[in-house]
């Protein structure tokens, strides 16, 4: 039972060690829980990325979007600026990881890359067109979002492969990413919806819908966008995207909730995504982020 | 009203600056020369047949010191009430946390690995999850030997019924058929569990023939009764040390695992420690909250007089019985509630089955039952079409009234707690759509049981209070100093507290029943009054006045009327403590029961007539998401009748705590069970405790009079109380908004559903 720990000083050195067969760790708020709860040990071969500084920090691209370290943590994307103005369903989702504690060590990267279908940053970044920059000893390539998470717990990056940052194109208009919650802190995604949009005057222009933890891996629904593009974002709008959405869950029964529950929540929810959404890109600030605590970010949803 | 007040100066506790900046030390953070890590082998299923084990490839492994199972410790039957218990599995399991075997290791990770290195080969059983399912004809036993356990003979058992208890008061029949209106209804309460915030943990050492061991229990006497009991041991032989407790609300009380960890400890002769895990706290303690079956039909009359109460409880006690035999007659009480009821039949039967064994957790019963009850009572006051705070203002009980067991309740302020909780939360006011204020009224006993302590003054004028009651969390042990301050005219800051060992203070029945104010207050007090006379001795030689004119104030001992003339207590205990010493003793003997008359009745277990009781009564206003199903509690006003309160910010703090307790149990605390009595979620991601996020302002009351019969100076009970009557007043708000949700805990899911019908 021997198990090796180091700590990479430098991005070759971390890549080194994931060459051969070592596992990354920075947050460590899904490896050591997931081990403690039993639900998967930890690997034999440990290497720490959290001092790598070029894994840090958020910058603006050329291309008006911005280039997110895989080490900026969940309360670092809620307090920038830039992400919870142009990417609020970003914000929205990093506002609501887990705790306080989660939100402060816990990574965007650590959160992608452990590929949960509850994931609350994955419809976000799947609706912005994000793309997951991932280095290896053999180079760098770049792979959508939405087609690194090919399912629960798996994704397309190779075991050497380390993810250094998520980058988004430019954005316009409004965004929301709504979640069912059960009480109001240390909550996980039974039921969640994203919804970004467009305007073109006061028509919708573009829209992207996304579920979360309704499917084995988070889905755009197709039928929900469609619903809403080119059309005037009223009631009737509204109404027919959380359909399409429930139309597109494939929903379990567990401890958490029943089948039936799941797929009516997932109209509740995706409905109050796009609204939210719509209403963000004609100018409310409306809860923007959603606090996660009443108490502490000044505002209380009720 | 009166409303009862202590303007005494406030104090911080003793043990708080230890547990606010983490100096603390619990159980777990205890390290012996040479300690081992224990594990426990639990049984694979919920009801099986053992007919193999065998350790030798767990013995073999390397860095393990001990194996046991039942084979290695005295073949022992235990239980308070029904002795049907081993240490380790004999024969049979009866539910998933039932320990097996036991290891001790180098190592956690060694111990771990020995533990699944332990073969056991079982020929399962059909497993009962469901307690309605275990009392119907023809269900296999899940004790075959039943008849032949030892225990209480008070307790009426018979097959998987582990106790039944009935109330019979008047002609329930001809009432019901005379009444106005009849309603009856089915309430449905799951398990729940007490989930202190630190998991338990022990610590065993020997020395030669003695064994100290340092628990996490709120019982250290009755644990150190079990050590004794089950390795076959002389008492004075056991030594139960309690470091800070994190918390136990009934989980941490009766003896538990501190023989197992006693038992490896001798075999492996080294010092032993067990941590449990969060989900071990789940599944293997004999103390969870037990679910209910309530069947309630009430006869009223068109005017809002209730004539009568005709119910059936199932409580579910799983595997075993521990200390829940005395729920039925408990939740038989709880099931006619604060009113006046002047014909009543109750029954009460406590159902074995195949899941971890329920045992107290504060207030045992009463959170569920009244939740049942008071939704009830909203539903029998919709039908006659009156309000349900006017119904109950109609039926609640006053001084003089009779109980359904004929006791004449005396000292008490029920009608009070009601009226003043509807005033603090404004009830009637105009609400939005979404929002609705809900009411609910409980009552619960104080408990008169024996306790001692010791008060002694030492040379400087500082004194120490030892003390055998448990302290866990609740402050009341903190809260001792105020006692014996008041009757020496000392600063409660002049003492110290010694408790929680078994070797120093004297017996008490530790930190259970919220007894601890009521019976050790009684003996502080006591001992207190002894030194008080032994200081008033040396007073009347120092000021040669005759005692009876001399007084105990700000630290002096001085002559009535002439303040002036008087001596220093600094300067007696000085004088003292070279040739006399200052050492008072206590015990005080426990007031007697009411009188009361249950002839008729089945099953007397102590709780026929209430001591000095508690009334309580909550109103909270609540947001329901109607399209989720999600309810938000806004606010709570809690208005309680504790007698004299003589700890304010104390008392203030287990409302506080209590409420949060019970909005925990009404919207989301709940254990789902497969059908063969699994837990399905045992750890806090999907049982969820409410956050601090999600508790609203609680506003607290203290009404009533001091109650003669209860504790020092009058204070009756204070801890469980504020837990009791939550899940009935935010079931009764979501009701008026959703419709009524009979199941608890009336989760996002349920609520919904209830809109769907």
């Amino acid at each position: 039972m021997s198990a090796t720990y180091t700590a990479a000083a430098t991005l070759p050195e971390a890549l080194a060690a994931l060459a051969s067969g070592a596992r990354p760790v920075a947050g460590g708020t899904d490896l050591v829980v997931g081990a403690r709860q039993g639900k998967a040990p930890l690997p034999d071969s440990l290497v720490a990325i959290h001092g790598l500084a070029e894994l840090r920090g958020i910058a603006e691209t050329g291309g008006g979007g911005l280039r997110i370290g895989a080490l900026v943590s969940h309360a670092d994307l809620v307090a920038h600026p830039a992400v919870r103005e142009r990417y609020t369903a970003l914000a929205d989702a990093s506002a609501i990881v887990g705790s306080h504690a989660t939100r402060h060590v816990g990574t965007l990267g650590g959160n992608v890359m452990n590929a949960s279908p509850a994931m609350e940053t994955g419809g976000p970044l799947i609706c912005f067109g994000a793309e997951a920059v991932l280095v290896s000893e053999s180079g760098e390539r770049r792979v959508a979002v939405a087609d690194l998470l090919t399912g629960p717990g798996r994704t397309a990056a190779r075991p050497d492969e380390l993810l250094v940052a998520i980058e988004l194109p430019a954005a316009a208009g409004g965004s929301c990413y709504a979640r069912l919650e059960y009480r109001r802190q240390m909550e996980i995604a039974v039921v969640g919806a994203t919804c970004a949009v467009t305007l073109e005057g006061a028509r919708i222009g573009s829209a992207r819908v996304a579920i979360t933890a309704l499917t084995p891996r988070i889905v755009r629904v197709p039928d929900a966008e469609s619903a809403l593009a080119g059309g005037d974002g009223g009631a009737g709008a509204v109404q027919a995207a959380g359909d399409a959405a429930a139309a597109a869950a494939q929903p379990i029964s567990d401890v958490r909730a029943s089948a039936d529950y799941r797929r009516a929540m997932a109209a509740v929810i995706a409905r109050r995504a796009v609204t939210a959404a719509i209403a963000r890109a004609r100018g409310s600030s409306d809860s923007v982020p959603i606090p996660a605590s009443p108490a502490l970010h000044g505002a209380d949803r009720d | 009203m009166a409303v009862v007040e202590d303007t005494r100066e406030q104090f911080i506790r003793q043990d708080g600056k230890d547990k606010v900046t983490g100096l603390g030390r619990y159980t777990a953070d205890l390290a012996r020369t040479g300690m081992l890590q224990a594990r426990f082998r639990y049984s694979d299923h919920a009801h099986a047949r053992v007919l193999r084990i065998d350790t030798s490839a767990a013995k073999a492994l390397p860095g393990v010191f001990a194996v046991l199972t039942q084979d290695d410790v005295p073949d022992v039957r235990y239980g308070g009430f029904v002795e049907d218990r081993t240490l380790f599995a004999k024969d049979v399991v009866r539910f998933e946390g039932e320990v097996v075997a036991a290891v001790a290791a180098l190592t956690q990770e060694i111990a771990d690995r020995a533990v699944e290195l332990i073969e056991v080969e079982y020929e399962p059983l059909p497993a009962i999850a469901d307690p309605e399912q275990a009392l119907a004809p023809g269900a296999p036993l899940i004790h075959e030997g039943w008849a032949g356990y030892g225990g209480n003979e008070d307790v009426v058992r018979e097959g998987n019924d582990c106790s039944h208890s009935s109330i019979r008061k008047g002609d329930v029949d001809a009432a019901l058929a005379s009444a106005d209106e009849v309603v009856k209804e089915r309430y449905v309460a799951d398990m729940s569990h007490a989930v202190p915030i630190e998991p338990r943990a022990i610590v065993a050492e020997w020395q030669g023939d003695k064994v100290t061991v340092w628990t996490s229990t709120q019982v250290p006497f009755i644990a150190r009764s079990g050590v004794a009991t089950t390795l076959q041991m002389p008492e004075a032989d056991v030594r139960v040390v309690v470091p800070h407790l994190g918390g136990g609300f009934g989980g941490k009380c009766e003896f538990h695992f501190e023989a197992h960890v006693a038992a490896l400890a001798r075999a492996a002769r080294r010092p032993v420690r067990l941590v449990f895990t969060r989900r071990e706290e789940f599944v293997a303690p004999d103390h969870r909250r037990e679910g209910q079956v309530l069947e309630l039909e009430t006869g009223v009359m068109k005017d809002g007089t209730i004539v009568a109460r005709r119910a059936r409880l199932v409580l579910d006690n799983g595997a075993y019985a521990a200390d829940a035999p005395f729920f039925p007659q408990l939740a038989a009480m709880m099931a006619v509630g604060p009113y006046r009821v002047p014909h009543v039949s109750v029954d009460a039967h406590l159902a074995y089955t195949n899941t971890t064994p329920s045992g107290s957790v504060r207030a045992p019963t009463a959170p569920q039952s009244c939740w049942g009850l008071e939704l009830h009572m909203d539903a029998v006051a919709e039908r006659i079409g009156l309000d349900p705070v006017e119904f109950r203002r109609r039926n609640i009980v006053h001084p003089g009234d009779e109980t359904a067991t004929k006791q004449v309740l005396e000292t008490i302020a029920a009608a009070e707690s009601l009226e003043r909780a509807v005033e603090m939360i404004g009830y009637g006011r105009e609400l939005p759509p979404d929002e609705a204020i809900g009411v609910a009224c409980g009552w619960w006993p104080t408990f008169a049981l024996p306790s001692g302590a010791h008060v002694k003054l030492h040379g400087d004028g500082s004194g120490t209070i030892v003390t055998g009651a448990q302290e866990c969390g609740t402050g009341s042990v903190m809260a001792l100093p105020l006692l014996a301050a008041e009757v020496l005219g000392m600063r409660p800051q002049q003492f110290t507290v010694v408790y929680q060992d078994t070797d120093a203070g004297p017996w008490d029945a530790g930190a259970s029943g919220s007894q601890t104010t009521t019976n050790n207050g009684r003996a502080v007090v006591e001992a207190a009054i002894d030194v008080r006379n032994q200081l008033l001795e040396l007073a009347e030689e120092v000021l040669e006045a005759a005692r009876a004119d001399l007084e105990l104030v700000d630290g002096r001992v001085r002559v009535k009327g002439s303040p002036s003339t008087g001596v220093d207590i600094t300067e007696l205990a000085e004088k003292a403590a070279g040739d006399k010493l200052l050492l008072g003793r206590g015990s005080g003997s426990p007031p007697a029961s009411p009188d009361c008359d249950i002839s008729g009745c089945t099953g007397r277990l102590g709780s026929e007539s209430f001591l000095a009781p508690t009334f309580m009564t909550h109103a909270v206003r609540c947001k329901v998401d109607r399209a989720t199903g999600v309810v938000r509690v806004l606010e709570v006003a809690a208005a309680h009748d504790s007698g004299r309160v003589l700890n304010p910010v104390g008392a203030n703090g287990q409302v506080e705590g209590g409420v949060a307790m019970g909005i925990g149990m009404a919207l989301s605390e709940g254990s789902q069970l497969s059908d063969d009595g699994r837990q399905l979620n045992p750890y806090l991601l999907d049982y969820k405790l409410q956050t601090a996020a999600d508790v609203p302002e609680i506003r607290v009351e203290w009404v009533g009079e001091p109650d003669p019969t209860a504790g020092p100076n009058g204070a009756k009970a204070v801890a469980e109380p504020p837990c009791v009557p939550t899940p009935g007043a935010v079931g009764n708000a979501i009701a008026k908004v959703a419709g009524r949700v009979r199941c608890l805990p009336m989760t996002p899911m349920r609520v919904w559903e209830a809109m769907q019908r």
